[in-house]
Parts: C-alpha cells; sequence; structure tokens
C-alpha cells in the first residue's frame, strides 16, 4: 500500500516538474492554448468525481461552467456595489457559486437517476444561455460582457499567456491533489459503493443523500473555477461562449480519459481542445493518405473529423487514456504491492 | 503521513509552478518578403454563406502577389472559422494576433463578433481594419478605439435612408419592422426612427427575434397583424429566408425594405417571388448577379480573378456577390498598404486607413469614392437604391450620401 502512494506522489512529482518546465520550450501562443487544456482538464476533475466516482450523469456541466466566467464577468467589471473586484480574487467566488448552484441541483438529483437524470442536467445545460438573454442589461445579453485583459499581479515580469498558464495549471494541480485526496479518501469509498450498488451503500450506513448532493457540489464548484478561468483567458463572455454542445464534450473528454482516472483527465482535455480548434490540421494529416483529398476549409469537414478521430480513439482505447496507464503501470503497481 | 500534510505539499508545489520564470516578449513585424494580414469569418453556422467573403478576399490577394504583391511583398493572409460565435472569434483574433502574428486583423465578419476582440485589438494596438459591420460605433468610437475602422456604409444611416424613402414615396405609410435583437437590429432600427422624425407615429410595430432562435414566423405573424402596408426585415442569413417565406405564407402584401447584408441575389432569388417582388434595398458593391454589369469590366476582372485564384469554385460563386463584397475590401486593403510606405508598421497602416481617398474600385459602384480622415472614419458612404424584379436586382436613382 505504501509503495503504491509513494508511487503517485512520485507520479504527481514528475507532472508538477513538466507542468513547470513546459511552457520554456512552447511559444507563447501554445502556452496559452496549454492553458485552456488546463481548463478543460480542471472542469474534467470535477465530471470524474461526479460521473466516475458516484456513478451520477450531468450533461450540464457546461452550465455550471458558465455560471463561472459569469460571475468573473460580473465581480471583475461591474463589481459589488461598484467595487470592481480583481480577476484573480473572483476565481474562489465563481466556483463557491457554481458549488451552490450543483448543491441545488443535486437535490432534485436524489430522486432521480441514469437517464432521468441525464436529462434533466441536460435541460439546465439548455436553458441556461436563455437567462443572460433575459437580463441583458446585468448579464449583457448577446453581444457578452467585455473584461478587462488579465494582466500578471505582483509586478511579475512574464506574458499574459504565461500567467494564464501558470495560473490554470496552478489551480489544476492543487484540485487534482484535492479530488486524489477526496476519492482515495473514506468520500471516495462511499461515492464508489454508490456508484455499484445504491441498495448495498445505504445498508452498509452510507447517506445516500449526502454523498449524492456532495458530489453535484464538489463538481460543479470545480467546473465553476474552469469557467472562471475561461472568462478571464478569454477576456469576454457571452452565452455562445459556454454553448450546448460543451457540456457534451465534456462528456466526451472523461470518456476518453477514462472515468475514473484523474491523471488521464488530462488526455481527455487534450483531445477536446485540439479537435476543436486544430481540425484542420488533422484534416491535412488525413490527406497524406491515398485516395483522401478533404478541405479543411468546407464547412462540416472539421465536426466530421471530430467524430471520426473520436470513434477510433474509443475503438481502440474503450477504458480510455486512464485504462492505458492502468494496462502500462498495472504490473509494476501490483507487484510492489503484494511484495510491501 | 496525513492527508493534511499532502495537500499542503501540492500547493507548495502548485505556488512554485504558478511563480516559475519568464520568457521575453515578441514583437511582430513585417517580413522582408511576406505582409500577414488575418481575419475570422463564418464558414460554418447559420451565417456561413457570408465566409465567402474572405475566399474572395484569399483569392484577390493571391492575383496581387503574382502580378508581384506590394512594394515586393506577398501578402499571407489566414482566415479562421468562428461559424459565427463571438467566443470563438475572440480565441481566433487571440491565434491570428499570437500565432500568426498579423500586421493587422482585417475584415472580421459580424457585429458582436467585432464587438467582442475590439477592445483586446485596441489594448494591444492591432490594427482591426475594414470591419465587416456597419455598425456605427466601428466608425464613429475612434476616440475611445484609435486601432478600428468600419467599411460599409453605418447600419444606422442605412435605417435613416429607407425612412427618408418611405416618407417621401408611401402614401400613408404603416410601417412594421422585424429586426434582430442585438446591437446589429438596433442599430437599423434606431436610424429609422431618427429618419422618421416627426412621423414617427407611421411605425406601428416593431418586434426583435434572438439571434439563436428557430424561426421569424411567430414575429412576422404579429407583424401582419398590425396591418402595416410597408415591412423592414432587418434580419440575416436564413432569418431573411425565413421572413420571407412567412410573408408569402401568410399571404401579406407589405411593399418590403430588405438591410443590405440580408439582401443577396443568392438569397433573395430563392425566396417566393411572390413575397420578394418589388422589394427595395441599397446597394454600393456592383452585383455579379445583376444583369446592369453583365458586361461591366470590374465584375469580369472579378470573374476571371476567381477563376484562376480560388479555391474550389463552381459556376454558382461567380455570381455570388460575397465574393465581390471581399474583393472591394480586399482592394482598399492593397490601396491601404501602398499608402502605408515601403516598410509598413501597425501605425503606418493605421494612418494610412484612415486618409483614404481611394477613386476607381473596380468592385463597387461607378463614382462612389472611398474617403476617410482622421475624424471620419466611413470608408464607404455612398450608395444607390436597388428594387428586386424579374430574379434581379436593378439599380435606381442616383448616388446618395450616407455619412453620419
Amino acid at each position: 500500500m505504501r509503495a503504491r502512494l509513494w508511487l503517485e506522489l512520485a507520479g504527481f512529482a514528475v507532472l508538477t516538474a513538466i507542468v513547470a518546465g513546459l511552457p520554456r520550450y512552447v511559444s507563447d501562443f501554445r502556452a496559452r492554448e496549454l492553458a485552456i487544456v488546463g481548463m478543460y482538464f480542471i472542469a474534467l476533475l470535477g465530471l470524474s468525481i461526479l460521473t466516475g466516482y458516484s456513478g451520477q450523469i450531468s450533461l450540464g456541466h457546461g452550465a455550471f461552467m458558465a455560471i463561472g466566467g459569469y460571475t468573473t464577468a460580473v465581480l471583475s467589471i461591474d463589481g459589488v456595489y461598484g467595487h470592481q473586484i480583481r480577476d484573480l480574487w473572483t476565481i474562489p467566488i465563481a466556483g463557491v457559486i457554481a458549488g451552490m448552484a450543483g448543491l441545488l441541483v443535486g437535490v432534485p438529483a436524489l430522486r432521480l437517476s441514469g437517464l432521468y437524470l441525464a436529462l434533466i442536467t441536460f435541460g439546465i445545460a439548455v436553458s441556461f444561455p436563455q437567462l443572460p438573454k433575459k437580463f441583458d442589461h446585468f448579464l449583457g445579453g448577446t453581444t457578452g460582457k467585455i473584461l478587462n485583459l488579465a494582466e500578471p499581479p505582483f509586478g511579475l515580469r512574464t506574458t499574459t499567456n504565461n500567467w494564464i498558464y501558470y495560473l490554470t495549471w496552478g489551480i489544476a494541480l492543487v484540485l487534482l491533489l484535492a479530488a486524489w485526496l477526496l476519492v482515495r479518501g473514506k468520500a471516495g469509498r462511499a461515492l464508489k459503493a454508490i456508484r455499484d450498488s445504491e441498495v448495498a451503500a445505504a445498508s452498509s450506513g452510507i447517506n445516500l443523500a449526502t454523498y449524492k448532493t456532495l458530489a453535484f457540489g464538489i463538481s460543479a464548484f470545480y467546473a465553476g473555477v474552469a469557467g472562471s478561468l475561461y472568462a478571464i483567458a478569454n477576456a469576454y463572455v457571452n452565452p455562445d461562449v459556454f454553448p450546448i454542445i460543451l457540456s457534451v464534450y465534456l462528456v466526451v473528454g472523461l470518456a476518453v480519459g477514462g472515468l475514473d482516472s484523474l491523471v488521464g483527465l488530462i488526455a481527455g482535455a487534450g483531445l477536446i481542445y485540439f479537435l476543436q480548434n486544430h481540425a484542420d490540421t488533422v484534416a491535412r494529416w488525413i490527406n497524406h493518405l491515398p485516395a483522401l483529398n478533404l478541405d479543411p476549409k468546407q464547412p462540416g469537414i472539421p465536426s466530421m473529423i471530430f467524430g471520426a478521430v473520436l470513434i477510433v480513439v474509443m475503438l481502440l482505447l474503450p477504458t480510455g487514456a486512464g485504462g492505458l496507464l492502468r494496462r502500462v503501470f498495472g504490473p509494476l503497481t501490483s507487484r510492489l504491492y503484494t511484495r510491501s | 503521513m496525513g492527508a493534511r500534510v499532502l495537500f499542503v505539499c501540492g500547493c507548495i508545489a502548485a505556488l512554485a509552478v504558478t511563480s516559475a520564470g519568464a520568457r521575453p516578449v515578441v514583437t511582430p513585424g513585417v517580413s522582408a518578403d511576406e505582409i500577414q494580414l488575418g481575419s475570422s469569418v463564418p464558414l460554418s453556422g447559420e451565417a456561413a454563406i457570408a465566409g465567402n467573403v474572405a475566399r474572395g478576399i484569399e483569392a484577390y490577394f493571391k492575383y496581387v502577389n503574382d502580378k508581384g504583391g506590394v512594394f515586393g511583398r506577398k501578402i499571407a493572409y489566414t482566415y479562421l472559422d468562428d461559424g459565427y460565435d463571438p467566443g470563438r472569434a475572440v480565441n481566433n483574433t487571440i491565434r491570428l494576433v499570437q500565432q500568426e502574428q498579423v500586421l493587422a486583423v482585417f475584415s472580421s465578419l459580424g457585429t458582436s463578433n467585432n464587438l467582442a476582440v475590439r477592445k483586446l485589438l485596441n489594448d494591444a494596438k492591432v490594427p482591426q481594419l475594414y470591419v465587416s459591420s456597419g455598425a456605427t460605433t466601428f466608425g464613429r468610437d475612434y476616440k475611445k478605439y484609435p486601432w478600428t475602422i468600419g467599411y460599409i456604409p453605418p447600419y444606422s444611416e442605412e435605417g435613416e435612408l429607407y425612412a427618408r424613402y418611405v416618407v417621401k414615396n408611401v402614401k400613408k405609410p404603416k410601417i412594421a419592422v422585424l429586426y434582430q435583437n442585438d446591437d446589429y437590429g438596433r442599430d437599423l432600427l434606431g436610424g429609422l426612427k431618427r429618419g422618421l422624425g416627426s412621423n414617427a407615429k407611421s411605425l406601428v410595430a416593431s418586434v426583435g427575434y434572438d439571434p439563436t432562435s428557430a424561426d421569424v414566423q411567430p414575429q412576422v405573424t404579429q407583424l401582419k397583424a398590425s396591418k402595416a402596408n410597408v415591412l423592414m426585415i432587418f434580419a440575416f442569413g436564413k432569418f431573411s429566408l425565413q421572413a420571407f417565406n412567412a410573408v408569402s405564407r401568410l399571404a401579406w402584401k407589405p411593399q418590403i425594405f430588405v438591410n443590405d447584408v440580408s439582401s443577396a441575389s443568392a438569397l433573395m432569388a430563392i425566396v417566393p417571388q411572390n413575397a420578394a417582388k418589388g422589394s427595395i434595398s441599397i446597394v454600393f458593391g456592383k452585383d455579379p448577379a445583376a444583369p446592369l454589369w453583365r458586361n461591366d469590366k470590374g465584375i469580369k476582372l472579378f470573374q476571371s480573378i476567381l477563376k484562376k485564384y480560388g479555391s474550389s469554385i463552381n459556376a454558382r460563386d461567380l455570381k455570388d456577390g460575397y465574393f465581390t463584397a471581399g474583393m472591394a475590401t480586399a482592394y482598399t486593403m492593397v490601396d491601404t498598404l501602398k499608402r502605408a510606405g515601403r516598410n509598413p508598421t501597425r501605425q503606418s497602416v493605421m494612418n494610412a486607413a484612415s486618409h483614404l481617398n481611394e477613386k476607381g474600385n473596380p468592385f463597387v459602384l461607378p463614382g462612389i469614392v472611398l474617403h476617410t480622415t482622421p475624424s471620419s472614419r466611413f470608408p464607404l458612404t455612398q450608395v444607390r437604391l436597388q428594387r428586386w424584379s424579374n430574379n434581379a436586382w436593378h439599380p435606381f436613382g442616383k448616388l446618395i450620401s450616407a455619412k453620419p
């Protein structure tokens, strides 16, 4: 058991080192792209706690990201009673507000499961974008709200993109650790028990209501933080920044990363960013195959490639990147496990 | 090894990450043999058809490059798809500025999309040139946003022109307005109201639709109930199409005015002709589908450039006004780069764009002069009216001013 713990800690240290060093080797713009991957990663961590561990499906996490993003926009532009809040400090507030919204959703979710829960959460994703349109004086309507461009604080001499990169990945690592501590402890065991059988979990003394609602709240908190960072990075929010399809992408990222593999989610986050923004690059790669000539500028081609790549990935890795990691490192950890 | 200790370790690690090293900021410029320009346009989504503007620009730049470029430099043009979504336009624009390192962002499409990036481009002192939107603010608010300039006639003036025409030519006008409920539609509506002036009472109904809604039939039904005899369609893309369909289905016979950016011949030709016939709009670019220009030199040039330099061009594209609109802007852009001197900088390009005096752009109506000064930043301010009949637009009347 000890050995496995150390292995995981070593893995975390390696990850930290990679994250800290990477911007030295990539362009300023790539740092921004990696930061956005980090934001998806944070949202996926939350979704993994909810779906991967407690077995509740949410097709509405884009809406929690939107709540986070709008919280940051409102607090940093309009402020509270005219006092604007620095974008950095709006991040935890955005997380808490999204988390509270998550708790609220978690309550009715207690009575529903599986497909029905998925539908309810999807309803949230569909209806949320209407709110900013309804309250357009406050939330900017379809025109949206324009934030100030993020600048490194405390006189740090770095570019905006590097600052956003380090900020995002710094937060992501803390939240990764927090999620890891949560799922390896008592709460994690309770959540897994609920996922595997609610009846069995309840009969062994687990309070279903508490844990299920809590999972919703925590995962919405993660999504809110991600949305807040996204708003800061883009310096702009409108309903289309958090479209309905975002919620679906998040579920896609979760499946690709592996439902209950926290680190594997980085791959899921990377894939959903890459396919959304670089499908044209993939089209150019595919064009090297014989008898294919896709014009990446033609409408519909990027979405088609997204779908095709997704099918291939899921065929090759049915358990996601997490499953692959386990297959590679599994023999190693189990041997260590038996020795200790 | 308590959980808390672990957590603290993690926080320290994360802090270390956060405060790690800095890298120098790169300054973009113009290389010895290339000038980088870029735009964000819809190639997918409900406004995808308007993305042909960028394809027209691309073809024209290739033509110019083939003839030696501008002062020996080739123009490298990158256009990215935003699906008419301002959020993606922000992403694209940041990519154009930081990754592609463009000299200027040029002819990006859409009011909200350009509004969303205006502040960040001005903060970064990157020219936002010849915005593909007639929102009045792009030309008017140059004091706050000195790096932004519009191109097409301002929407508010367009609305005002329609109002003046109605007051003069329609007996006992009762006007109904269908408008897109965002800055774009409201700009047109505002101009119309101003143009009506003391005749404000003749505006009997105005109904907005949300740009993400599915169909505007309910709004048109509501407008018909006002018993208006004039209908203004201030819409875009599929919504104008739906509006004409609804008018036809409801057997309503108002005098229709349709604003410039939703009056493409390609669109007008596929809507029910019993509704479309007699519609009025403004025009400033040569429409390759209009019979009037069949033997025009500019349109012939346009078609030969598109055939030779366009990518995957079909016969329909040769009659598509979006391509011509793109070439008209590209022509002005090349003109601007020439004015900006042998070694253009962002400042000199902006300076050139605000000192335009361009005559003879082959892709706009004869007689139009594109003129700007630092305090008058509306390049195109002369238009004619045109009427739809026999499946084509027919310009009528003289050039009139749409200068604010």
